[in-house]
């Protein structure tokens, strides 16, 4: 018959909640065991979580990490309406039905070795995701900037990454990310000790800058976070000519293309198009979008 | 929970004809929930095999690009949904999806839908001219501006469309009742008398949910259509409506609305259908069709039934 490579690349697994663990701001770092997910999870690729079994809808959220021989799954959500409310409540030893791996994951381009990611709030999770992927990939020299307007998941650590053009006293690390040996920095509004005082774009910028024009020719931008810092990271991004991946989100049915409930408007040689963020995206090219 | 498997006995419990055609389980699933009938197969488990019929997207004359974000919105025990048909246009319907679609896995229903009576008959001209199995008139969409629900809720309008339709095909025409009309007998009876072979009872019902930080609407389209759970009881009574008119005339229903377990389908065979639509309930649980066989098919042995035909329309009312 024809050629069907679509079929059977979602798994629907009842997945035990390994742990779950609440940070301020209503965040949850959840870890389930689910293998099948774990198994073919990439770096963009979100789960199709059912928070509540009384509830009609399931809830996306982006994958954060995954260990494929031992088969567990890390999710970074904030509790932000009824849905993930409910899923804050779950107690570690309850089964999660999830569907996974879905979406179009970030694509990688060697070329550009210098791989910038920006992630804001609950928007960090992939970037984690893609950091953990690049980290192995000979020649890659990732870079993470993570924002966030509540205090971060994690206790910072000084980093000892050195990078260019970042200000003094900006030194703030993920410490997860800093073992790998991956530089990141934190920014934040809030004043928080060590945190880039100001927007993760502008963070960005010091980097970029100091910068010399062929170095500048090997980045490349990936952003997931809320819409307005993925607009301001498209807007940097074709300032500095740069290519950039935006992990965008929406409400979301079926999460399996069926339904159309997910578009997101895009530009096309024809035209504008709707597309859908379940299969379609989650990942698209900035410059489609913005 | 697990998905049982069907013998083949059981499996011939569950086949059933509906206008002609032979549907190996009495489950349809719904148009605009399945896209054009593959994108489920993503789902490991899932087969098309376990249903009857799928009804492919909404489709028109012209490729429309639908309605701006949000979409879809959780409701209690229901959803809204403003998609507003976006779809790729009958031609290239026919011409690039219906070749990639195995009609031996399923029977597919074209899903029509246009702002005139016109353009209804172009797309119903188009479609006849396909190997597709049947087709379902859409005069109930409630998310476009011109044409849907503005003929379903007009009996007079609505008997227009199925002539149009009935006078290009001779492929089974299923009618799509909106609920959002005064006397849905009343459209049915005039449906009938244009033509129609069968009946899809019903379309979602009008809704609104509001920001209250914003003040404005959260569907894009200001309004929706509601599925799920929600709107079950108003889906079987306007089946069992439906039903009193299509009894004499030997015309079947596809009974749905907020279908979500075997009970639930037991009660719209009951109530009348002939086949039971599946739709929100997927986005849930992408495998509940299997449950929902396997717990017909219980029912039936524990009711001494041997085919699932002998369910339907059984309602017996209170006096």
């Amino acid at each position: 018959m024809m050629n069907k490579p679509h079929r059977d690349t979602i798994s629907v697994e009842q997945a035990e909640i390994i742990s779950h663990d609440a940070y301020d701001g209503d965040q949850y770092l959840l870890r389930v065991m689910a293998p099948e997910v774990a198994a073919t999870a990439k770096a963009g690729s979100f789960v199709h979580i059912s928070c509540d079994p009384m509830l009609p809808m399931r809830r996306p959220i982006s994958i954060m990490r995954v260990d494929k021989d031992k088969g567990w799954v890390d999710f970074l959500y904030k509790a932000l309406g009824y849905g993930t409310g409910l899923l804050s409540k779950r107690q570690v030893g309850e089964h999660l039905s999830i569907m996974g791996p879905i979406g179009k994951p970030f694509s990688v381009d060697l070329n550009r070795p210098r791989a910038l990611l920006i992630g804001g709030g609950v928007g960090m999770p992939p970037m984690i995701f893609l950091a953990e992927t690049l980290k192995s990939l000979l020649g890659s020299q990732p870079f993470a900037i993570l924002g966030s307007e509540v205090p971060f998941p994690f206790t910072a650590k000084p980093s000892t990454l050195m990078l260019p053009g970042i200000p003094d006293g900006v030194i703030a690390s993920m410490p997860l990310l800093e073992d790998w040996g991956v530089p990141s920095r934190l920014a934040s509004l809030q004043g928080y000790a060590g945190c880039y005082e100001g927007y993760v774009t502008d963070l960005a910028r010091h980097w970029l800058d100091a910068l010399t024009v062929e170095q500048r020719n090997e980045v490349i931008v990936y952003a997931c976070g809320p819409h307005p810092m993925l607009e301001a990271v498209a807007k940097l991004a074709s300032e500095y000519q740069l290519p950039c991946q935006v992990s965008l989100e929406e409400f979301m049915a079926c999460a399996v293309g069926g339904c159309a409930g997910c578009v997101v408007e895009v530009k096309t040689d024809n035209g504008p198009a709707m597309k859908r963020v379940c299969v379609d995206g989650p990942v698209f090219n900035a410059e489609q979008v913005f | 929970m697990t998905n049982p498997a069907l013998s083949n006995d059981d499996l011939a419990m569950l086949a059933t004809d509906f206008c002609g055609l032979n549907f190996q389980t009495p489950l349809s699933l719904l148009s605009g929930c399945v896209g054009f009938g593959e994108e489920y197969t993503r789902v490991k488990g899932y087969s098309n095999r376990d249903v009857g019929a799928v009804c492919l997207k909404g489709t028109t004359l012209e490729p429309r690009l639908g309605n701006k974000p949000h979409r879809v919105y959780e409701t209690p025990m229901g959803m809204l949904n403003a998609i507003g048909l976006q779809n790729p246009g009958a031609r290239h319907v026919v011409d690039e999806i219906l070749p990639t679609l195995d009609f031996n896995e399923t029977r597919f229903i074209a899903n029509l839908s246009g702002s005139t009576i016109e353009e209804y008959a172009e797309v119903a001209r188009i479609f006849d001219d396909s190997p597709i199995d049947a087709m379902e008139i859409n005069i109930s969409c409630p998310n476009v501006k011109e044409g849907g629900v503005a003929f379903g809720n007009d009996p007079d309008m609505s008997a227009r469309v199925v002539a149009a339709c009935r006078k290009v095909t001779k492929k089974p025409i299923i009618t799509k009742l909106s609920p959002n009309q005064t006397d849905i007998a009343e459209n049915a009876r005039r449906c009938i008398e244009a033509g129609t072979d069968g009946f899809a009872v019903i379309n979602t019902l009008m809704g609104m949910a509001i920001d209250i930080e914003d003040r404005s609407p959260i569907i894009g389209n200001n309004q929706g259509g509601l599925s799920g759970p929600a709107i079950k009881p108003i889906a079987l009574l306007k089946v069992h409506q439906v039903y009193q008119v299509c009894r004499g005339h030997g015309i079947p229903i596809i009974g749905q609305g907020g279908v979500t377990t075997a009970e639930d389908a037991i009660e719209f065979l009951i109530a009348g259908a002939t086949s039971v639509g599946v739709g929100t309930a997927l986005f849930y649980d992408p495998l509940v069709c299997k449950k929902i066989n396997a717990g017909i098919v219980e029912y039936l042995k524990r009711h001494d039934m041997s085919t699932v035909s002998q369910l339907s329309g059984s309602l017996q009312l209170n006096t």
